[in-house]
């Protein structure tokens, strides 16, 4: 008896230290995570967000011991009812949290306010959340990526002529906020005039029959800005195929292979680009703290990068 | 021949009557890819998870029985999608733009839709265009007309009052699954149960042939292409409504399958042959795979080839048990 009353005391001297434990931030602990990566669409920009995640997975794995799991489910097409569909579906699997490039905040919230009434952490990436909703998130400064290619593709033309901009997904925020700080840009200089806008959908096809369509319409055009990552590969072919190659000047956007390559040869001269590995990296970096019971920033910058012939390299 | 007749006296009743049935290939190709879903994962069958599937049901549940019925008919539209994206904008346009009351616009976008397939059916009817080619045709001008009126930009602000439409359940059952089984409901008893329906197989079996029995072809055809686009306009009202935002890209996805829900459901794009519940069944089978793919974690890079398997699985089965059927004499 004296045995079973010292033990319980035991407990109950133990029970609060436990449950200090246990209510610190940041001191739960799991021995597997599964988290979802879900982009706007399947694209080999979102291909880079998921290698950060794997990195990001593979790091935490090697200091925790935990089993770290990255499911990456993409739209087929970026279209927002297919995107809330994969949400929806992945909260029944009730994963460790949940990452996600919004294609429109508004037509997600209903499939975010359904994840976080399920307690399910979120991170929104290359986004803004919804107006009125606390999710941490995570991207470049938008505007001042855009601003840098637009502010580039003015010195290149000598403050001189007539430019297009390829939007992305009119209704994809982060698409919408470059297409504004490019006009922004060219506003500010009277020599300039915006001939043409065209949507791509972020869709390369789409971008090289708009872009071919636009240079037809207006052979006067000089220059091109896009929005998108897909945009500036289009703008680029379609430059080519009507050979226009020196006369109209490509300043693009991120850093796909093509876009690169692009650089190297020529066809553009340069690229702001935006760091999906790091977006991916610091969205799984982000859920695990969540997890975990940890604060985190409400907003991460991961910052841009200027791309040249000049530092690419080979 | 003595052998398949015991095997036939062997089988329950209620069996044979299944078998007998031509849905019967679907809808066992439909229980059995629920059943080894439900082994597979153990989210499956969670109540959650069986209202996300009825809830991206509905939508697609809704143009499969428009598109259904066309092909009953013998014909095909494209534009359904379309149509319904052109409503469910426009829609958002009269109540946030215009400041209609909500019922007001809905209605008038619901009229929109009744136009939009009328419009076709005129065409097809009154021109003597092939249904296939024109409504390629129309769907690229209501597919342009979103653009035009959006310029690619959603409508936000729509009254939080209609967004139980979309979003909301009742005892644990979403709202849009509820009005898609009251259409299905309303679209069986018209096939099955009124001189209407059996036109529709007339026409779809043979159009010379009914006009020669008195059925007046036209109209008919008129009528379902009119109803279709009114069916396509409430699948975008209520998308509409379980987004909160009018999106221009609504409908995108409702070209391809609820042909395909279709097909997998036994309606035969020739016409004359299937059901609306068929085509249902087959829409649930697609709505099951989109769910399990997420579930299972597939990659995207696979999800096509996956979805491909499965839906050619199910389609073999169905044909495997028909020819069972004829076999057997049942």
């Amino acid at each position: 008896m004296k045995k079973l009353a010292a033990m319980l005391a035991g407990v109950a001297l133990a029970m609060p230290i436990a449950a200090a434990a246990q209510d610190a931030a940041g001191t739960t602990k799991k021995d597997s995570y599964r988290f979802l990566i879900v982009p706007k669409v399947v694209h080999p920009w979102f291909d880079k967000v998921n290698d950060g995640a794997q990195m990001a997975a593979a790091a935490l794995k090697a200091q925790t011991g935990a089993e770290i799991e990255i499911v990456y489910s993409a739209p087929q097409t970026a279209d927002v009812v297919q995107q809330v569909q994969i949400v929806e579906s992945a909260i029944s699997t009730r994963p460790d949290g949940i990452a996600i490039d919004l294609l429109d905040p508004s037509g997600n919230r209903g499939s975010l306010e359904a994840a976080q009434s399920q307690d399910i952490p979120l991170v929104i990436f290359d986004s803004v959340p919804p107006e009125g909703m606390q999710i941490p998130y995570i991207g470049s400064d938008f505007c001042e990526q855009a601003k840098i290619a637009a502010r580039r593709l003015v010195e290149v033309l000598g403050g001189e002529g007539e430019v297009a901009i390829m939007m992305g997904v009119p209704t994809a925020p982060n698409h919408s906020i470059r297409a504004e700080c490019h006009r922004e840009v060219f506003a500010e200089h009277p020599g300039i005039k915006v001939v043409a806008e065209g949507i791509d959908n972020d869709s390369i096809e789409t971008a090289q029959q708009q872009a071919a369509a636009i240079m037809q319409a207006n052979p006067g055009l000089k220059g091109w800005v896009a929005s998108d990552a897909a945009g500036p590969i289009g703008i680029g072919q379609a430059i080519v195929e009507a050979g226009k190659q020196g006369q109209v000047t490509l300043v693009g956007l991120d850093n796909l292979p093509e876009m690169l390559d692009m650089i190297r040869s020529g066809v553009a001269d340069s690229s702001s680009a935006s760091q999906p590995e790091l977006q991916g990296y610091w969205s799984v970096m982000l859920l695990w703290a969540q997890a975990t019971g940890a604060p985190v920033p409400g907003y991460l910058d991961t910052g841009n990068a200027f791309l040249t012939k000049d530092n690419l390299g080979n | 021949m003595s052998t398949e007749h015991s095997a036939q006296t062997r089988r329950p009743p209620a069996l044979t009557l299944l078998m007998r049935n031509p849905l019967a290939g679907v809808f066992v190709a439909l229980v059995a890819i629920f059943a080894i879903s439900a082994v597979i994962s153990p989210y499956f069958l969670s109540g959650y998870n069986m209202s996300v599937i009825a809830r991206g049901l509905a939508f697609v549940g809704l143009v499969t029985i428009a598109q259904s019925s066309l092909m009953i008919l013998g014909e095909l539209d494209l534009s359904l999608g379309t149509i319904g994206g052109l409503c469910g904008v426009v829609s958002g346009m009269l109540m946030v733009q215009a400041g209609l009351p909500a019922p007001m616009a809905l209605i008038l976008a619901l009229c929109l839709g009744l136009a939009l397939g009328f419009l076709n059916g005129l065409l097809v009817t009154v021109l003597g265009l092939h249904s296939l080619v024109l409504t390629i045709g129309t769907a690229g001008i209501y597919g342009g007309a979103i653009l035009v009126l959006t310029k690619g930009v959603a409508i936000t602000g729509i009254p939080a009052g209609i967004q139980f439409l979309g979003r909301g359940d009742v005892l644990g059952v979403p709202v849009p699954f509820l009005i898609m089984l009251a259409v299905l409901a309303i679209a069986l008893f018209l096939s099955l149960k009124t001189p209407m329906g059996r036109y529709m197989y007339a026409i779809g079996n043979n159009p010379a042939a009914a006009r020669m029995l008195g059925i007046r072809v036209d109209r008919i055809r008129l009528l379902v292409f009119t109803l279709a686009g009114m069916l396509s306009a409430l699948a975008g009202l209520l998308m509409v409504a379980r987004l909160g935002t009018a999106q221009p890209s609504i409908g995108q996805t409702w070209v391809l399958a609820p042909i395909a829900a279709a097909v997998i459901g036994g309606v035969a794009t020739t016409g004359g042959v299937g059901s609306p519940l068929g085509a249902i069944f087959g829409a649930g089978i697609i709505a099951i795979i989109e769910n399990i793919i997420v579930l299972f974690g597939v990659s995207p890079y696979w999800q096509g080839v996956v979805s491909g398997v499965i839906v050619v699985l199910a389609i073999s089965f169905d044909a495997l048990s028909r020819r069972y059927l004829r076999r057997d004499g049942a």
